[in-house]
C-alpha cells in the first residue's frame, strides 16, 4: 500500500468475505462451553417466561370466575416465582456473556497488538499513527457485543422461528405459505438496503480514521501549529474532516434506520394478507375462523424474531466495517520475522562482516550496492558522509530492521537472518536519532534498556553519560515524571537519557546514530571520556557530523555513491587528501 | 448537574431539532399504543364474533377498510418513527460536530503547560470515546428517558381513569424501583470514572507504543511492550466487566419488581374482580397495557447506568471545553499587522519552571537583521530562552521586547506571524513535502516552495525522490534521515519570510558542506531577518554578530567570535575541543 495521509481514505485490500466471519469464530470458539451454557440458560428463561401468560389465562378462566381467593394468591405467588426464575436465569446468562464478550475483545486486542509489534518500520512510516491507534482501541471495542451476545441471539431467534414455524405448519400449511411469502420480499428489501448500508459504514469508518489521524498529528504538533499561526487553517481542515465524518454517518444511518420500519411494514402486510386470504379467498370452505385467529397471532410471533434478527443484522453490517479493518491489520505481512528454523544467537564477541550487500528501500533504487567490509570485535567504526548517503541504512541492516536484497551480513560468522530477531537485537545497543521518551519516570525510561536494572545501576549509567547531574537537580530526581512531548527535558537531555538507556543494556555491539548531535561540545567531551572506557570490548558504529566525535575511532568509513568510498584511520584518510580530508578541513574554523 | 446544563448549551442551533425529535418520539409511542386496534377490531368483528360470517358478508367494505387502515397506519407510524430517528441523528450529530470542533480548537490553543500535563493518548480518548458517550446520551439515553416517562405517565393516567383503585395498587410498587435505582446510581458513578481512566490508559499505552515503535525494536522490547499492554488491556477489560456486573447485580431486583406488576395485577385485579370493584373489560384494558408501565421501570436502571457513563465522560470533555490557556492576548494589546523590523531585547529576564529558576537576569539586545548565536551546556536554558520570544512561556521577571514593545503587549498571532522557527524535535506532517514546506502559507506557489528548499539545501535530495515535492512523507518525517528532516523544517521556517528566524539546533544532523551552503543562504536572504541560532558546532556560530554563552541560566559570555576567543572561557574551550588536531596536518 502506498503511503497514506490524514485526508486520504485507506483502501481496503481485501473486501469482506465470510472467511472473516470464520476467523471471528476462532475467537469465540475458546469460549464455546460458556456460550453453550448461556444459550441453554436463555432457552430455559424463555420457556419459564412463557409460563406466565398461561398462569394468568388459567386464573382468568377458572380461579376468578370461581371466586377462589386462596388459589388466586397461590397463582400470583407462582407467577412471581416463574418470573424470578426467568430473571435469575437471564441474569446468569448476562453475567457469563459479559465476561465472554470482554474476554473475546481482550484476545483480539492482544493479538492485534502483538502483531503490530512484529510489523516493520515501513508499516508505521506509511500511515498516520492515529489510524493505527483507532483500530487497536475504538474498533475493537465496537465488535464486542456482536461477537458475544449477537451470536447467541441469532441462534435463539432462529430457534424461535423454527419453533413457531412448526406450530404454524400444524395449524395450516396454506396460510403458513402466506406468512412465508413475506420472506422473499423481506430478503429483497434487506439486500437492497444492505448494499448501500455496508458501503456507507465502510466510508464512515474511513472518515473517522481520517479525523483521528489529523487529530493525533495536531496534538503532537501543537507547538508547530502555534509558531506558524496555523490555528485557523487547521481548525478549518479539521472542520472539513469532521463534516465529512458527520455526512458519512448521516448517510449510513439513513439506510440503517430503514431496516426496522421496513420489517415492521412487511410484518403488517403479512398479517393483513392472512386476514385477506383467510377470510376472502379461502373462507368459508377450507378454513375455520379459529385457525385464522391462531395464524394471525403466530404470524406476529413469527415476525418478531425476524425483526430482532434484522436489528442484529443492522449492527452486524455496521461492525463488520470495523472487523475487516482489524483483520486487515492482523493480515499485514511481517516482512522481517524469524525464519522457521531460526535459532538463538549465541553470546557474540562482535566480529561483523558485510558480504556483497545490496539494498534498496524501493524497488530499483539501490541505496547500497555490493558493499563489503569486515569489522573485528572491539573495533570502533565511524560512518561519515553526506546526509542521505546510507549511513543509517548500514546500521539498520546490521540490526536487521530491513533485510538485504543481495549478499549477507554475518556476526561472528553467523548470518543474521538465520538467528532469532530477539537474540540478535538484545545483544545490540542501538541509539537512534529520535530519542523517544515514554511517559513515566526518568528511571523507568532508562530502565527500558534493562528491565531488571537496580537504581544503583541506573545511576551509574547516568553518571557515565553525564546525565546524573541534571537528573539529580530535578525536584523528584530519578522519579520525575516526564512524557512523550513534554517540555520538561531539552533535546540534549533527552539524548543523554536515551544514551543511558542504551548503555544500561550492556550491548556487545553499540550503534550510535547521531546520538550526540544535540549535546553541547563540553558535555560531549566529558561523555567521550566515559565512553572510551565503555567502548572497550564492544564493537561500535558511530554516525556523527561533528568530526571531533569520531576521529578517535579505529576506522572511519566514508559513505557515498551507494558504497564505501574511503576507509581507514583518521590519519590515513587525512593523508589520502580525499573526501574525508575535504570534510575535515571544512570543519576547521580558525 | 452541570453536565446537563452544558449539554443543553451545546445543543444550541440544534435545540429545535432535538425538541421536535423528542416530541415526535412521544407521538410515535402514542401511535404504538393504537396499533393493535385494527387487528383487534378485525378479530372481534369478523372472526371471534358469533355472527362473524354474517358480518363479513354484510360489510366486506368495512373489513377491507380495516385492512387498509392497518397497513396505512403502520406505514404512517413507521414513516414518523423514521423521521423521528433521523431528527435525533441530525441534532446529536450536529451537536457532537460542534463540540468536536470546539475541542479541537481548544486543544490547539493551549500553552505548553497543558501539553506537559496531558498525554496524547488521554486527549485522544476525550475526543473519541468520551465524545461517543455524550453522543450516546443525547441520541439514546435522554430520548429513552423521555419516552419511558411519557409512556408511564400516559398509561398511569389512563389506568386512573379506568379504575383508580387498581391504578393506585399498581403505583404502590414503583417506589421500590426508585429506591434501587437511587442506590445503584450512587455506586455506579465511581465505577464509570474508573472505566474511562482505564480506557485512557489503554489509549496512552497503545499510542506511545506506536509512536515509539523504533525504540521498541531497537531494544527488542516487544515482549515487554506486550506485557505492558496486556496489563492495560486486562485492566480495561476488568473495569468493563466490573461496570457491567455491577449493573447485573441490581438489574434482577428491578426486573423482578417490574414483573411483580403482573402478579399484582393478577392478585389485586383478581380480588377486585371477585369483589366486583373491577369489571372484566377494565381488567383486560389495564392488563393489556401493563407493559407500558413495566418497561419504563425496568429501563430506568439502564438509563441511569448509561447516564453514569455519560457523566464520567462529559466531565472529562468539559475540562477541555472550558480550559483556558494562561497565555492569551491582553485586551489592551497593541494591534498592528505591519511586518516587524525584528529588533529583540531581553531586559533582566528571569524564568521559572515551577520553583526552578531556569533563566536569571538575562539582558541583551539584537538589532534588526543581526545574527545571534546561543551556545551553552545541555540544560543551560537555551531552548527556554528562545521560547520566550514567540511567547510560548511568559517571563517571571523582566521583559522581552520585540521592536521595542513587550511581547506580552502584542497580539500572539501577530507576533508569531513574524517569527519563523525550526524546533529541535522536528515534527513533520504526513503530507507531501510541498505541503510541509508550505505549512505557514498553504497557497504558496510551487516555485517558491522550491526556492526555500534550495535555500535550506533540501532541493537536491527532494528532486531526487521519485515524486519530488509531491512525495508523501510519514508522520514525524519518518522515512527521511535526520538531516533531511531538519532541512525540510528549515525550509518550512524560511518559507514564512519571518522578521525573526529562530533555529534551535537545526543543523546538528547536517553534514558540514551542507551546513556551509545553508549559512551562505541565511546570509543572503532577500528579506530582512534577525536570526537567532542555537548550535553546538563552532562552525555554525562563528560568523554571528553576537555569541551568547549560557551557563546555568545566566549569560556567562557575550561577544563576537574573536572577542570570545580572547576571553578564554567556555567558547574558547569548545573551540579548541573542536579544533584539536588541526594545525598539525590541516593548516
Amino acid at each position: 500500500m502506498a503511503r497514506n495521509r490524514y485526508d486520504v481514505d485507506e483502501v481496503l485490500e481485501t473486501p469482506f468475505d465470510f472467511g472473516h466471519l470464520k476467523r471471528a469464530f476462532v475467537y469465540m470458539k475458546k469460549y464455546r462451553k460458556k456460550m453453550i451454557i448461556a444459550f441453554i440458560l436463555s432457552v430455559f428463561a424463555a420457556v419459564s417466561g412463557l409460563l406466565g401468560p398461561m398462569i394468568t389465562k388459567y386464573a382468568l378462566d377458572h380461579t376468578i370466575p370461581e371466586g377462589n381467593k386462596k388459589e388466586l394468591v397461590l397463582l400470583a405467588i407462582l407467577l412471581v416465582g416463574t418470573f424470578m426464575i426467568a430473571v435469575v436465569l437471564s441474569n446468569i446468562r448476562s453475567r457469563i456473556m459479559t465476561v465472554v464478550g470482554q474476554d473475546i475483545i481482550f484476545d483480539i486486542r492482544k493479538d492485534l497488538f502483538a502483531h503490530l509489534q512484529k510489523l516493520p518500520f515501513q508499516y508505521y512510516d506509511d500511515r498516520p499513527h492515529g489510524k493505527i491507534l483507532i483500530r487497536v482501541v475504538n474498533y475493537v471495542n465496537s465488535v464486542s457485543d456482536m461477537l458475544s451476545n449477537g451470536f447467541i441471539n441469532v441462534i435463539l431467534e432462529l430457534l424461535n422461528m423454527v419453533f413457531i414455524l412448526v406450530f404454524m405448519l400444524i395449524t395450516s400449511v396454506k396460510l403458513t405459505l402466506v406468512v412465508l411469502a413475506g420472506l422473499p420480499l423481506f430478503a429483497i428489501v434487506m439486500f437492497s438496503i444492505k448494499k448501500h448500508q455496508r458501503r456507507a459504514w465502510q466510508d464512515n469508518s474511513n472518515k473517522s480514521s481520517n479525523m483521528n489521524a489529523y487529530l493525533q498529528e495536531n496534538i503532537m504538533g501543537a507547538r508547530v501549529t502555534q509558531i506558524f499561526v496555523r490555528e485557523e487553517e487547521n481548525a478549518a481542515i479539521f472542520d472539513r474532516l469532521s463534516k465529512k465524518y458527520r455526512k458519512s454517518w448521516m448517510r449510513a444511518v439513513l439506510f440503517s434506520n430503514l431496516v426496522w420500519p421496513s420489517t415492521d411494514n412487511i410484518s403488517t402486510l403479512v398479517r393483513a394478507a392472512i386476514f385477506a386470504v383467510g377470510l376472502l379467498v379461502m373462507a368459508p370452505a377450507a378454513i375455520s375462523l379459529g385457525t385464522i385467529a391462531a395464524m394471525t397471532s403466530y404470524a406476529s410471533q413469527f415476525w418478531q424474531p425476524i425483526m430482532n434478527l434484522s436489528n442484529i443484522f443492522n449492527n452486524f453490517i455496521n461492525n463488520i466495517a470495523y472487523l475487516e479493518r482489524i483483520f486487515e491489520t492482523l493480515d499485514e505481512p511481517v516482512d522481517i520475522d524469524d525464519k522457521p528454523n531460526a535459532h538463538k544467537m549465541k553470546d557474540i564477541t562482535g566480529n561483523i562482516s558485510f558480504e556483497d550487500v545490496t539494498f534498496a528501500y524501493e524497488e530499483g533504487k539501490n541505496v547500497l550496492e555490493n558493499v563489503s567490509f569486515d569489522v573485528k570485535a572491539g573495533e570502533s567504526i565511524a560512518l561519515v558522509g553526506p546526509t542521505g548517503a546510507g549511513k543509517s541504512t548500514i546500521v539498520s541492516l546490521l540490526s536487521r530492521f530491513y533485510d538485504v536484497n543481495k549478499g549477507r551480513i554475518t556476526i561472528d560468522g553467523e548470518d543474521i537472518s538465520e538467528v532469532t530477531l530477539n537474540s540478535l537485537r538484545s545483544q545490540m545497543g542501538i541509539m537512534l536519532q529520535d530519542s523517544f521518551i515514554f511517559s513515566g519516570t526518568i528511571a523507568d525510561n532508562i530502565r527500558y534498556g534493562r528491565l531488571d536494572a537496580t537504581d544503583e545501576e541506573i545511576r551509574n549509567a547516568c553518571k557515565t553519560v553525564c546525565a546524573d547531574e541534571f537528573i539529580s537537580e530535578m525536584k523528584n530526581g530519578y522519579r520525575t515524571e516526564v512524557n512523550e512531548r513534554g517540555s520538561m527535558l531539552s533535546g540534549g537531555q533527552k539524548q543523554l537519557i536515551s544514551f543511558a538507556r542504551t548503555l544500561l543494556s550492556d550491548p556487545k555491539i553499540l550503534v550510535l546514530d547521531e546520538a550526540t548531535s544535540s549535546i553541547d561540545a563540553k558535555t560531549e567531551r566529558l561523555l567521550q571520556q566515559g565512553l572510551n572506557e565503555l567502548l572497550k570490548g564492544r564493537t561500535s558504529f558511530i554516525i556523527a557530523h561533528r568530526l571531533s566525535t569520531i576521529k578517535n575511532c579505529d576506522k572511519i568509513m566514508y559513505i557515498n555513491n551507494k558504497g564505501i568510498t574511503e576507509c581507514g584511520s583518521h590519519e590515513e584518510l587525512l593523508a589520502k587528501k580525499g573526501d574525508y580530508y575535504h570534510l575535515y578541513t571544512s570543519q576547521h574554523i580558525a | 448537574m452541570f453536565q446537563i446544563k452544558w449539554l443543553w448549551y451545546s445543543l444550541k442551533g440544534y435545540r429545535k431539532f432535538y425538541i421536535t425529535a423528542l416530541f415526535l418520539s412521544l407521538l410515535c409511542n402514542v401511535l404504538y399504543l393504537t396499533t393493535p386496534y385494527f387487528s383487534k377490531e378485525i378479530v372481534d368483528t369478523y372472526i371471534t364474533s358469533e355472527n362473524a360470517r354474517q358480518n363479513l358478508e354484510n360489510n366486506r367494505n368495512g373489513f377491507i377498510m380495516l385492512l387498509v387502515g392497518m397497513i396505512g397506519f403502520t406505514l404512517l407510524r413507521t414513516i414518523m418513527q423514521y423521521s423521528c430517528n433521523m431528527t435525533y441523528e441530525i441534532s446529536s450529530q450536529g451537536m457532537i460536530y460542534k463540540i468536536r470542533n470546539k475541542l479541537f480548537e481548544r486543544v490547539q490553543n493551549q500553552d505548553m503547560n497543558f501539553y506537559d500535563k496531558n498525554r496524547t493518548g488521554d486527549l485522544m480518548t476525550r475526543l473519541t470515546g468520551d465524545l461517543d458517550a455524550v453522543r450516546h446520551a443525547v441520541s439514546w439515553v435522554f430520548k429513552g428517558m423521555v419516552e419511558s416517562a411519557s409512556l408511564f405517565v400516559a398509561s398511569m393516567v389512563y389506568f386512573f381513569m379506568i379504575n383508580w383503585k387498581m391504578a393506585l395498587l399498581l403505583l404502590s410498587v414503583t417506589p421500590f424501583i426508585f429506591v434501587f435505582t437511587v442506590a445503584f446510581k450512587r455506586v455506579a458513578g465511581p465505577v464509570y470514572v474508573n472505566l474511562r481512566e482505564k480506557l485512557s490508559k489503554l489509549n496512552t499505552d497503545a499510542q506511545e507504543n506506536i509512536s515509539g515503535n523504533r525504540v521498541v525494536k531497537a531494544f527488542a522490547r516487544e515482549e515487554f511492550e506486550k506485557e505492558k499492554f496486556d496489563n492495560s488491556n486486562r485492566e480495561f477489560s476488568a473495569a468493563n466487566k466490573k461496570a457491567a456486573l455491577l449493573w447485573l447485580k441490581f438489574s434482577p431486583f428491578m426486573d423482578t419488581f417490574a414483573h411483580t406488576l403482573s402478579a399484582v395485577m393478577l392478585l389485586g385485579g383478581g380480588m377486585f374482580l371477585i369483589n366486583g370493584t373491577l369489571t372484566m373489560g377494565e381488567y383486560i384494558a389495564i392488563s393489556g397495557l401493563i407493559w407500558a408501565i413495566a418497561n419504563p421501570m425496568r429501563n430506568l436502571g439502564i438509563y441511569v447506568n448509561d447516564l453514569q457513563r455519560f457523566m464520567a465522560s462529559s466531565m472529562k470533555i468539559i475540562e477541555i471545553y472550558y480550559s483556558q490557556p494562561t497565555i492569551v492576548d491582553r485586551t489592551d494589546a497593541v494591534d498592528s499587522t505591519e511586518r516587524l523590523k525584528g529588533e529583540i531585547e531581553f531586559k533582566n529576564v528571569s524564568f521559572k519552571y515551577g520553583k526552578n529558576e531556569v533563566l536569571s537576569d538575562i539582558s541583551f539586545k539584537v538589532a534588526p537583521g543581526e545574527t545571534v548565536a546561543i551556545m551553552g551546556e545541555t540544560g543551560s536554558g537555551k531552548t527556554t530562552l528562545i521560547n520566550l520570544i514567540p511567547r510560548f512561556y511568559d517571563v517571571a521577571q523582566g521583559e522581552v521586547l520585540v521592536d521595542g514593545v513587550n511581547v506580552r503587549m502584542r497580539k500572539l498571532k501577530q507576533l508569531r506571524r513574524n517569527i519563523g522557527m525550526a524546533t529541535q524535535d522536528v515534527l513533520l506532517y504526513s503530507d507531501t513535502i510541498d505541503g510541509n514546506i508550505a505549512y505557514g502559507d498553504s497557497s504558496m506557489p510551487e516555485e517558491d516552495v522550491k526556492k526555500y528548499a534550495e535555500l535550506a539545501a533540501a532541493d537536491s535530495f527532494i528532486s531526487k525522490m521519485p515524486d519530488g515535492y509531491e512525495t508523501l512523507i510519514g508522520e514525524r518525517g519518518v522515512g527521511l534521515s535526520g538531516g533531511q528532516k531538519q532541512r525540510i523544517s528549515l525550509a518550512r521556517a524560511l518559507a514564512v519570510k519571518p522578521s525573526i528566524l529562530i533555529l534551535d539546533d537545526t543543523t546538528s544532523a547536517v553534514d558540514m558542506e551542507t551546513e556551509a551552503h545553508i549559512q551562505e543562504s541565511l546570509r543572503n536572504l532577500d528579506f530582512n531577518c534577525t536570526k537567532i541560532i542555537i548550535a553546538q558546532r563552532i562552525s555554525s556560530t562563528k560568523d554571528a554578530d553576537k555569541i551568547i554563552i549560557l551557563k546555568d541560566g545566566r549569560i556567562a559570555e557575550m561577544g563576537t567570535h574573536d572577542e570570545l576567543l580572547k576571553n578564554k572561557g567556555y567558547y574558547y574551550e569548545v573551540f579548541t575541543l573542536q579544533n584539536e588536531g588541526f594545525g598539525k596536518e590541516a593548516v
